[in-house]
């Protein structure tokens, strides 16, 4: 464990390093979520009733969308693990006596808490002090705020076993442009990134309600605004550990059988 | 132009050798670029309008920019990933050559992966217009076509003028994509929908208002006034800066060695 934690370390002071690309991320961040926050402001403007989010809690989850961003976004790929299914050194890493998955799991998720450590602040921070109805609410109440945080601890642990998943699925596949791609933009799509899940149709919503990808982010910013009570975010909190476990487990076994069929490629 | 085909035809070749990752790669950057007309689709699915405006009004409205988008992504590559031949230092080579300078950046590169992104706009377009009850006449097949030709031109034109970026400097290119593809991002909805600041910056600074607001107003008949119907033709003016900010970057020019 030692070992991971400290493989985790160094991801996380390395990717603390580019402070240019985190100026860019930022003001990317700031731009979308205004244009996303007119967009919908404008069709609440000119629709009355009906609607599945309150104004404030709508707006909130578009922000928390964009402070999060670089963590929870699920189109990520890891350029180095590419490159070292490509090239062959993944050889060096079979020597290595530790587990691939686990190396690869610290690894994604420190790259991804360092990102994210590095961006979150200046938008939240702008997103407090925007004008009505632009502006970050505060949360709901305490209790629903304790919910969101450890929520989205577990979220962002759920979510780096679903991307690690996708490392591994190339692994076989040897190609990350294709069913990556898909596979990618699907669960961006599920979770809740493109759309918030209330606003989906209502034969999508009960899809995205069994899959694993809305107990990501859709739960945690949803419990913030009270748009989830607290009794479904804990029950939320069971069914998040669940899908952890059985995609950890499932990461686990399909490594272990590509491994098995590797093919290192090149000398 | 014919050196242009055919290094089209050449880059098509190039790229049907490995015929299965080429297919696989098109049809999962269908279902990537889906997801752009998902938000429409769920919202509307909602809403009835925004502010005033219609599911399939919105959709030709995005198509319109989404067509010119691929349109130069595919055959304006070159131009699109420019720094690429700045920072290999490829670009002096361009320079030593007795053609026109833009014949060969263009002839550079091809992505037809892009076609895909296309097709779905072509798609999207063509539904959008049967859906829509529109009183046709010949003025208005010739405002569509305007709309869909500037939208090509404003994104060559913006292109050009990133383009240009990369002879000050190559680094913080992220900061310059902000611009071009949140300018896109917004122009994709009908501009009118945002606050009057908004309006003016498109119109004015850079001229997505022409390429699919006002033609769009005259063509779905909120508008009646003739000048909507030529305004796309306005973005063609808008070529003159950016070739003209392109060949003063060039100037500025010095190689980065090597």
């Amino acid at each position: 464990m030692k070992f991971y934690i400290s493989y985790f370390k160094l991801r996380f002071i390395t990717g603390l390093q580019y402070r240019t690309a985190a100026i860019a991320g930022v003001a990317t961040q700031l731009f979308f979520g205004l244009v996303y926050i007119m967009v919908y402001l404008a069709f609440y403007d000119s629709n009355s009733g009906g609607v599945p989010m309150s104004e404030s809690s709508l707006v909130s989850y578009l922000w928390l969308n964009q402070i999060f961003f670089s963590l929870i976004y699920m189109f990520y790929k890891d350029k180095e693990i590419f490159d070292i299914i490509k090239n062959g050194n993944i050889a060096y890493e079979l020597i290595r006596p530790k587990k691939i998955y686990f190396m690869w799991f610290f690894k994604i998720i420190g790259q991804r808490l360092s990102n994210v450590t590095l961006r979150c602040l200046p938008v939240l921070i702008i997103a407090i002090i925007m004008p009505k109805p632009y502006n970050l609410s505060a949360p709901e109440s305490l209790l629903s705020f304790l919910m969101f945080v450890v929520t989205l601890i577990i979220g962002t642990l759920l979510m780096t076993a679903i991307i690690t998943l996708y490392h591994v699925i190339t692994l076989r596949t040897l190609n990350e442009k294709g069913i990556t791609n898909l596979f990618m933009s699907l669960s961006d799509i599920l979770a809740g990134g493109a759309v918030p899940i209330p606003f989906f149709p209502l034969f999508l919503q009960r899809i995205a309600n069994v899959l694993p990808f809305r107990y990501i982010f859709d739960l945690p910013f949803r419990l913030y605004s009270g748009n989830v009570s607290v009794s479904d975010g804990l029950n939320g909190i069971v069914i998040q550990l669940i899908w952890f476990l059985i995609i950890v487990i499932i990461g686990n076994l399909l490594l272990k059988k590509s491994l098995k069929k590797v093919i290192v490629q090149g000398g | 132009m014919k050196l242009y085909i055919k290094s089209l035809k050449l880059h098509l070749k190039s790229m049907l050798e490995y015929k299965a990752s080429f297919i696989i790669s098109f049809l999962s950057q269908i279902l990537v670029f889906f997801s752009y007309y998902f938000i429409i689709l769920a919202l509307f699915d909602k809403f009835d309008n925004i502010k005033g405006f219609t599911l399939y009004e919105v959709l030709l409205c995005f198509s319109i920019i989404q067509f010119g988008y691929a349109f130069c992504e595919t055959f304006a590559r070159g131009v699109d990933q420019f720094d690429n031949l700045i920072i290999r230092g490829d670009f002096d080579r361009l320079l030593l050559r007795p053609k026109p300078l833009i014949l060969q950046v263009l002839c550079s590169d091809a992505d037809y992966i892009k076609l895909s992104r296309l097709i779905q706009a072509i798609i999207v377009m063509v539904i959008a217009l049967l859906k829509l009850n529109i009183s046709w006449n010949l003025l208005k097949v010739f405002t569509l076509i305007f709309m869909i030709l500037s939208s090509i031109v404003i994104f060559f034109g913006i292109f050009l003028l990133a383009a240009s970026y990369c002879f000050i400097t190559v680094q913080g290119l992220e900061v310059r994509n902000v611009f071009t593809d949140g300018g896109k991002h917004m122009a994709q909805y009908p501009i009118g929908i945002f606050k009057k600041g908004i309006v003016y910056f498109f119109t004015f600074v850079i001229p997505y208002a022409f390429v699919n607001y006002y033609p769009l107003l005259y063509f779905i008949g909120k508008e009646n006034n003739l000048i909507y119907a030529f305004s796309p033709l306005l973005t063609f003016i808008y070529l003159i800066p950016c070739f003209l900010i392109f060949k003063l970057g060039l100037k500025r020019y010095s190689s980065v060695g090597s």
